[in-house]
């Protein structure tokens, strides 16, 4: 077997197949074939294995009758890939960093509710926003679809700012409607749909978490600013929306603490409840000698 | 409750949605139930009953999405154990028993693939392989791991990406997106590899086969290299980085034995595996490091 070798070493380096010949190689390509199972197939290897740490590499290729190193071919192959989902991955970025501003005007314009008694007109900027989030939102699927099924991998990217717009969003419904916002709706709003780019249902329920935070100091500023009323409304919805965020079974994640965090917002509301109703500030059809404010829905207490 | 009873009629006919596309079935059967309901009066019975027939279908999404992600977990964690499994087994190679161990290493490995990697092609659909990847990673890259070490212990070469995902597509229904291990989990797998190919080069030391781990600094050395220019692109690249740290640690120690057995070579080199009757190292086998 020596003798084989030592030819083949020869033969190896007369060829002069490296244009950097790099003597260090050849005795590992000689201990390579030396692992190799049968004679026969010791002239294939010894063709096959080529000069791996060739680092000239393009001199290489172009001169060397062997195929270029396939253990560099690989890593290359793999560079452009990560390369190339580095480059959507800060267009991707560059999106939800609008977004980020869009929401931060929203967000500064649903503030006003909480200094008097809310007028639609504080809700028209901040309605205004939602066009421009839609578009937004469609950037972000244009650029998707060129990876398909690959939603999840940039997820990250933008999940939290999504959480954010959800809340805005179903705050606001909220106090046009009196109602919750439902994933499907928030996906309307957003111009989305659940077989390109959906809104991910664990985001929208962290969103409805965040929006139930804002309910407290919205209540406990309308009081102040004279309406009696609002608490028994905010208090049955919040009642509602704990009732029905019991009805889901969490594991210890991040959606989990939020909701543990809505049964601190439901006491503070219903203490801002009872604190009106004991003084008699409410106007409700039960209490005795009240007369004031017939106007109120039947029967919803 | 009258509410939750409601629910939980509903229950039957999205059972048989929870095994396919969940994500995508979701929508399609929420806006069915909310066109269902009374249109438009704004009156607290339809919000009540449409929140509480939302909540109850984000609850089975949720439940079913839980569900999924333990049973990958569990695959995950079996093919772990079994692919480490492999891994013993191809460390036990050695000058006279090579080809039996490696054949046996050989059919470990396909057992792997077709009981539990098949297990996880089974749950992993559509938007499942990037949604769930944490649940199934660590299983994955064992699997990489194991796969790409018995290879090299076989031919000395690297397993490439392309050729264990073309093992993995006979597993897949021709019909559905086949389970593909990605760059991310290949090049994590790839990092574990070089860990055990430093415990191989120092046992082939310790067996006298020197040229064997030799031949692992050189290969492990290039890895090294390649990883270096791939690993800042890397989506989440931290605990990548982590690894090149213990890679290079490892490189390291094999360059050290590789020198070690170098300089003193011509002390012990010889007497390594010796028969000779008269040698007084009979039977000695320790070497110091």
């Amino acid at each position: 077997m020596k003798l084989a070798f030592r030819n083949a070493y020869f033969s190896l380096s007369s060829r002069s197949l490296n244009p950097n010949p790099n003597l260090p190689l050849l005795p590992f390509l000689l201990r390579r074939v030396s692992d190799s199972v049968a004679p026969p197939s010791l002239r294939r290897l010894v063709m096959e294995t080529p000069c791996s740490a060739s680092m000239a590499v393009g001199e290489s290729e172009s001169h060397a009758p062997l195929s270029s190193p396939p253990l560099e071919k690989q890593f290359e192959g793999f560079c452009v890939q990560l390369d190339e989902s580095g480059v959507l991955r800060e267009r991707i970025r560059a999106v939800v960093m609008e977004i980020e501003s869009t929401t931060r005007l929203m967000h500064a314009g649903l503030l006003l509710v909480h200094q008097a008694r809310p007028s639609p007109e504080v809700l028209e900027r901040p309605k205004a926003q939602i066009g421009v989030l839609k578009e937004l939102y469609n950037r972000l699927a244009e650029i998707l679809r060129e990876c398909p099924a690959q939603y999840y991998r940039y997820h990250g990217d933008w999940r939290g700012e999504t959480q954010t717009v959800v809340s805005l969003l179903a705050f606001m419904h909220w106090l046009e409607t009196g109602n919750l916002l439902l994933h499907t709706e928030a996906q309307e709003k957003l111009g989305l749909n659940n077989l390109d780019f959906g809104l991910d249902v664990e985001d929208y329920l962290i969103g409805i978490c965040f929006m139930s935070s804002e309910l407290p100091r919205f209540v406990v500023n309308q009081v102040t600013a004279g309406d009696y009323d609002c608490p028994r409304k905010v208090l049955k919805f919040m009642t509602e929306l704990h009732a029905a965020f019991r009805m889901l079974n969490l594991r210890n994640d991040f959606l989990r603490k939020k909701f543990d965090g809505m049964k601190y917002d439901l006491r503070r509301v219903e203490e801002v409840y009872y604190d009106v109703k004991i003084r008699g500030l409410t106007a409700n059809d039960d209490s005795t000698g009240d007369t004031t404010n017939q106007e109120q829905p039947q029967g919803l207490v | 409750m009258f509410f939750r009873g409601c629910a939980f009629q509903r229950l039957p006919s999205l059972m048989a949605s929870k095994s396919k596309r969940i994500h995508h079935c979701f929508a399609a059967e929420v806006a069915g139930t909310v066109a269902q309901s009374t249109p438009k009066r704004a009156t607290t019975m339809t919000t009540e009953s449409s929140m509480a027939d939302a909540f109850s279908k984000y609850a089975d999404y949720l439940n079913a999405l839980n569900e999924k992600r333990e049973r990958i977990v569990k695959a995950s964690r079996d093919i772990t154990i079994n692919s480490k499994k492999v891994i013993f087994q191809v460390h036990r190679v050695s000058k006279y028993n090579r080809e039996e161990v490696l054949e046996k290493a050989e059919k470990d490995l396909a057992a792997v693939t077709d009981q539990y990697m098949a297990r996880l092609v089974k749950e992993l659909q559509g938007s499942d392989f990037w949604k769930l990847r944490r649940a199934y990673s660590p299983g994955v890259q064992e699997y990489v791991e194991a796969a790409t070490f018995y290879r090299f212990c076989r031919t000395g070469t690297l397993l490439h990406l392309d050729e264990i995902n073309a093992t993995l597509l006979p597993l897949s229904d021709p019909s559905l997106a086949p389970l593909q291990i990605n760059v991310l989990d290949y090049l994590l797998g790839l990092a574990d590899l070089t860990g055990e190919l430093m415990r191989l080069a120092i046992g082939r030391i310790s067996d006298g086969e020197v040229e064997y781990a030799q031949n692992i600094c050189k290969f492990v050395r290039d890895i090294y290299r390649e990883l270096t220019l791939v690993v800042p692109s890397m989506d989440d690249s931290d605990d990548m980085k982590a690894k090149m740290d213990t890679m290079l640690q490892s490189v390291t120690k094999i360059e050290n034995a590789c020198f070690s057995v170098h300089v003193r070579g011509s002390e012990y080199m010889p007497l390594l595996g010796s028969n000779d009757p008269n040698s007084i190292l009979l039977g000695v086998t320790d070497i110091e490091p």
